[in-house]
């Protein structure tokens, strides 16, 4: 196939991915998930005055870090491949002319945009609806929002990639492994994206002077500069969206 | 000046899946014309189409698309590939689903929408094509995976059970589409269980049972070939008794059945000399056969006694 007759059949699977996730049942639960937050955030909000402090505490790094970023991300993420695997339609994209990197490259990049669209999108709101406080917080915390959602998403495609429950199991290390790891002692909390995501919030709200206790006291939590952060989370969202890539261009789907 | 590459061909090709094999040791050509691809379930047919299509890679051996390794991207320019799975964008439009995967072989939208249109019409699908695809009988989605399979005007058509579901009006439609094919030069690979119409519609055959290629060429070709089975024939004239005693004394006949006055059913060797005689004999006689029939030249007949073979070599 020509050139440009691969790069407009790889739009055009882009944005048949894209219209396929954005009108999938991962909306309807995307958007569940964002009333029961944004109702959490307006019930803490309305009770007294709040900081900045506070909001970046208790609501990003406790219920948007932990729970929304990972939930929006495998939502779209995990079902790249793994959907049509599912749905026994990847055998349309195997035999058809345009090479499987650019097959990945577009559902991939199909998965990026709403993710990213749920996870700022969440926090916009969230901010807002948390008042002064959270209109203080946005410009600081959207760039780790971004850099982990990126990261997020590059790793639940390789899910996608290697696994036909992917959902299932992303599932389980969003919410498992990824917590588990995360809050580990030394220096094994380095192997989570989480880690990275609060170690660039940490470094970036200093200004609010954010009383950090438990597992987040600087001693126990270890944390690394935000530009090193910024750095590994850009590198890993590279290697993970090459991994899958490799990977889907090698692999051998049998049962498509 | 050198030839043009054959169109498909399968070269000393092995397919394991870990420690279980899935093909073995296949060499085959596919060219213009119908090919049927016949097996049990587990022969190894799905894994010879997936290799075709460049879903799988070959452990041993190559498979080769117009000289392009099947898995590339080059050599799937050349295949249409109808699957045997009922699963398409349950969301989409029979037009919108055609038009997609036409837009994946890089068309602009222009050029996929007129090669939909075209396609939609040649399926006979053009008026019902605008209904969500969850909407339609099983009938009409194998006629969108037709279509999708032939929109990009492939060199190859690789069918995997087209006529499951379809009535039977709409099955000679098919088959005359199949046929059609095949007359403008392409070649057509029909996997199918429904081996009566492997008889009429297919110009060769490929026989595959456990993983192995046991047989191809034209049906005619493959009896010759089983001397073991003697060819039954019945032959319907006015003297049959008096016929039946003329053939008894040639060698090739081993046995014959007078199935009613004028009825033979005869077992006879080697099929292509005992012909000539026969018709000498008839000639010399004077007898008036109204009717020859082979009965056990059928694909079905045919796999049984290939089957056989495979199973008592002895």
């Amino acid at each position: 196939m020509p050139l440009m007759g691969t790069l407009r059949a790889t739009w055009h699977l882009f944005v048949v991915s894209l219209l396929r996730l954005v009108r999938s049942r991962q909306t309807a639960v995307s958007l569940l998930l964002l009333a029961f937050a944004a109702l959490a955030v307006i019930a803490w909000s309305i009770r007294r005055e709040r900081t900045p402090a506070q909001f970046t505490e208790e609501i990003f790094l406790t219920l948007y870090t932990s729970l929304l970023v990972p939930i929006f991300c495998l939502c779209y993420g995990t079902v790249g491949v793994a959907s049509d695997r599912e749905e026994q339609t990847l055998v349309y994209l195997l035999v058809s002319p345009l090479p499987r990197p650019f097959v990945y490259l577009a559902k991939t990049a199909a998965a990026f945009v709403p993710s990213l669209a749920w996870t700022l999108g969440s926090l916009a709101l969230l901010c807002w609806l948390g008042g002064a406080a959270g209109r203080k917080v946005w410009p600081v915390v959207w760039p780790a929002s971004l850099f982990a959602s990126l990261a997020f998403v590059s790793l639940f495609s390789v899910f996608s990639v290697l696994f036909r429950r992917a959902t299932v199991l992303a599932l389980t290390y969003a919410l498992f492994l990824e917590a588990l790891v995360g809050n580990l002692p030394g220096i094994a909390k380095r192997m989570a994206i989480s880690f990275y995501m609060r170690c660039l919030v940490f470094d970036s709200a200093e200004q609010f002077q954010l009383s950090l206790r438990g597992l987040f006291q600087p001693e126990v939590f270890l944390p690394i500069p935000g530009s090193t952060a910024q750095n590994v989370l850009l590198i890993a969202s590279a290697s993970l969206l090459l991994f899958g890539l490799v990977v889907f261009c090698l692999r051998e789907y049998a049962s498509a | 000046m050198t030839s043009p590459p054959p169109l498909c061909e399968f070269r000393s090709v092995c397919k394991w899946y870990g420690p279980v094999i899935g093909l073995n040791d296949v060499s085959l050509r596919i060219d213009a014309g119908i090919t049927g691809l016949v097996g049990h379930n587990g022969a190894g047919k799905s894994t010879l189409i997936k290799l075709l299509t460049g879903q799988l890679r070959p452990s041993l051996g190559s498979v080769r698309i117009r000289g392009h390794r099947a898995w590339s991207s080059a050599a799937k320019r050349h295949i249409g590939y109808c699957p045997d799975l009922d699963a398409m964008y349950e969301e989409m439009s029979g037009r919108a689903f055609v038009e997609a995967l036409a837009r994946l072989h890089g068309y602009s939208r222009r050029e996929a929408r007129e090669r939909t249109d075209c396609q939609l019409a040649r399926v006979g699908m053009a008026d019902r094509a605008t209904r969500p695809l969850r909407t339609y009988s099983k009938g009409m989605r194998q006629r969108i995976k037709l279509a999708q399979a032939l929109v990009h005007d492939p060199d190859l058509v690789v069918l995997d059970e087209p006529l499951n579901g379809v009535d039977p009006v709409g099955r000679t439609e098919l088959l005359q589409l199949f046929r059609g094919l095949a007359d403008q030069g392409k070649a057509v690979l029909v996997s199918s269980h429904i081996l009566d119409e492997m008889d009429t519609l297919a110009d060769q055959i490929v026989f595959v049972c456990r993983g192995r290629l046991i047989a191809s060429g034209s049906l005619a070709e493959i009896r010759a070939m089983l001397d073991r089975f003697p060819l039954k024939i019945r032959v319907t004239a006015p003297d049959a008794r008096r016929l039946a005693h003329a053939l008894l004394p040639l060698e090739l006949v081993r046995s014959v059945e007078l199935a009613s006055p004028d009825e033979l059913v005869l077992e006879v060797e080697r099929a292509t000399e005992f012909f000539p005689h026969f018709n000498s004999i008839v000639a010399r006689d004077g007898f008036d056969p109204e009717r020859l029939e082979v009965l056990d030249a059928s694909t079905e007949a045919v796999f049984e006694y290939l089957m056989r073979t495979v199973t008592h070599p002895w």
